[in-house]
């Protein structure tokens, strides 16, 4: 796959000889020289996104935070780095059983959040009323190395679940090396091959369940399309691609290949980013219409409807909810 | 000859001994301070990240913290 799509990108032909300047040609931009494009230097690539966030634009349109019921966030900030945030949220959450797939439990629940938002430090914690703790940490630790933690802890004992990424950042590469609870360890690597294409590959080791596996990834983009697709050895395919049509318009389509358990989905889904709204929608192929709305009623306060309606299982999702501070 | 070679034998088998005795107790210590790092993460990360942002500049104050406003 790689070796095919490096021969694609070839560099540009040579531009053709310039005529003798005369008269109006002087004046005007010559055309000759406004058609060639640069030749590529290899050794001065942009370094590329992260491993993790090689599919962020897609996941961004197809994957929105949908909920069911009633949702209210309010944030205050006290400092421009310090803040804390209260959210309410009363509706159901699916709870897998063992019986029939997942059933809806009625939930209610206040989380109480702490910011702190420097260039070199990010410290994010919410707790909430069942004594469950998200902390999320990245601090740079020099120019081009970042540590970054992630937690749930939670009070029932062997539930709880942590993360190290060690990521470090080189002129055209990144490499990122996690360690997390059940001994998971897991290693990254990205590398732009040209100004537009990037490859990678990853490996993790589950210590618990003595599983390892291995993944390819590229990422092709340009200013106005992204196309990416993952390989992994768990026998996952998943292809990508977001065409950004205007300004204000992305759409994004997404396939995904499992072949352990044979099992395809497909998505489309739009972005429409207007100046008082948010609108994301997609269409699936098991049968699931989805749609995200964000408003903007004033400074500082959104609306939020969301809505997911599942054909096939017949699960109809609706909630709302308001936002308020940034 | 045949004692030299079974008490070397010995001193062997309680050499690995040893080693794997050291190998537990690193393990039990280490899981340990694990157990004791979680439970001082689980109470006191939120009140770290609060004490961190009351003293960043510039100063907030104490009432702002507990009012809704």
């Amino acid at each position: 796959m790689g070796s095919s799509v490096s021969h694609a990108a070839a560099p540009p032909p040579p531009p053709s000889p310039l005529p003798p300047a005369v008269g109006l040609a002087v004046a005007l931009p010559s055309k000759a020289e406004e058609k060639s494009e640069k030749k590529v230097d290899y050794l001065n690539l942009p370094c590329p996104v992260p491993f993790e966030e090689i599919q962020r634009e897609a996941l961004m349109s197809l994957k929105p935070e949908l909920f069911e019921g009633l949702r209210f966030d309010f944030t205050k900030g006290l400092n421009q780095k310090f803040s804390l945030s209260h959210s309410v949220y009363m509706g159901s959450t699916e709870v897998p059983s063992p019986s029939s797939g997942t059933i809806k439990v009625p939930t209610a629940h206040y989380e109480f959040g702490a910011n702190f938002l420097d260039p070199k430090l990010m410290l994010i914690g919410r707790v909430l009323t069942d004594g469950r703790l998200n902390a999320r940490v990245k601090c740079d630790l020099t120019d081009n190395l970042t540590l970054k933690i992630n937690a749930q802890l939670t009070n029932e004992p062997h539930f709880s679940q942590g993360m190290f990424n060690f990521d470090y950042k080189g002129k055209d590469f990144r490499a990122q090396y996690q360690m997390g609870n059940n001994a998971f360890y897991g290693a990254n690597y990205i590398q732009s091959v040209t100004p537009h294409l990037s490859l990678g590959s990853e490996v993790f080791w589950l210590g618990h369940q003595r599983k390892s596996g291995i993944g390819f990834a590229a990422r092709y983009n340009t200013d106005k399309m992204v196309a990416t697709a993952q390989v992994a050895s768990t026998g996952i395919v998943a292809l990508c691609y977001v065409q950004k049509v205007s300004e204000k318009v992305s759409l994004a389509s997404d396939f995904m290949y499992n072949h352990m358990t044979r099992d395809v989905t497909s998505s489309f889904g739009y972005d429409y980013i207007l100046r008082q709204c948010r609108l994301r929608g997609k269409l699936d192929s098991s049968g699931c219409v989805a749609a995200f709305l964000e408003e903007r009623l004033n400074m500082g306060v959104n609306f939020i409807l969301s809505a997911e309606i599942d054909h096939r299982k017949k699960d109809y999702k609706f909630g709302f909810g308001m936002t308020v501070g940034e | 000859m045949a004692s030299r070679a079974s008490s070397k034998g010995k001193g062997k088998a309680a050499r690995g001994s040893n080693e794997q005795s050291t190998a537990r107790s690193v393990k039990k210590w280490s899981t340990w301070a694990m157990k004791k790092a979680k439970v001082i993460t689980h109470y006191g990360f939120i009140p770290l990240i609060i004490i961190i942002g009351m003293n960043s500049e510039p100063k907030p104050q104490l009432s702002q913290l507990l009012s809704p406003v």
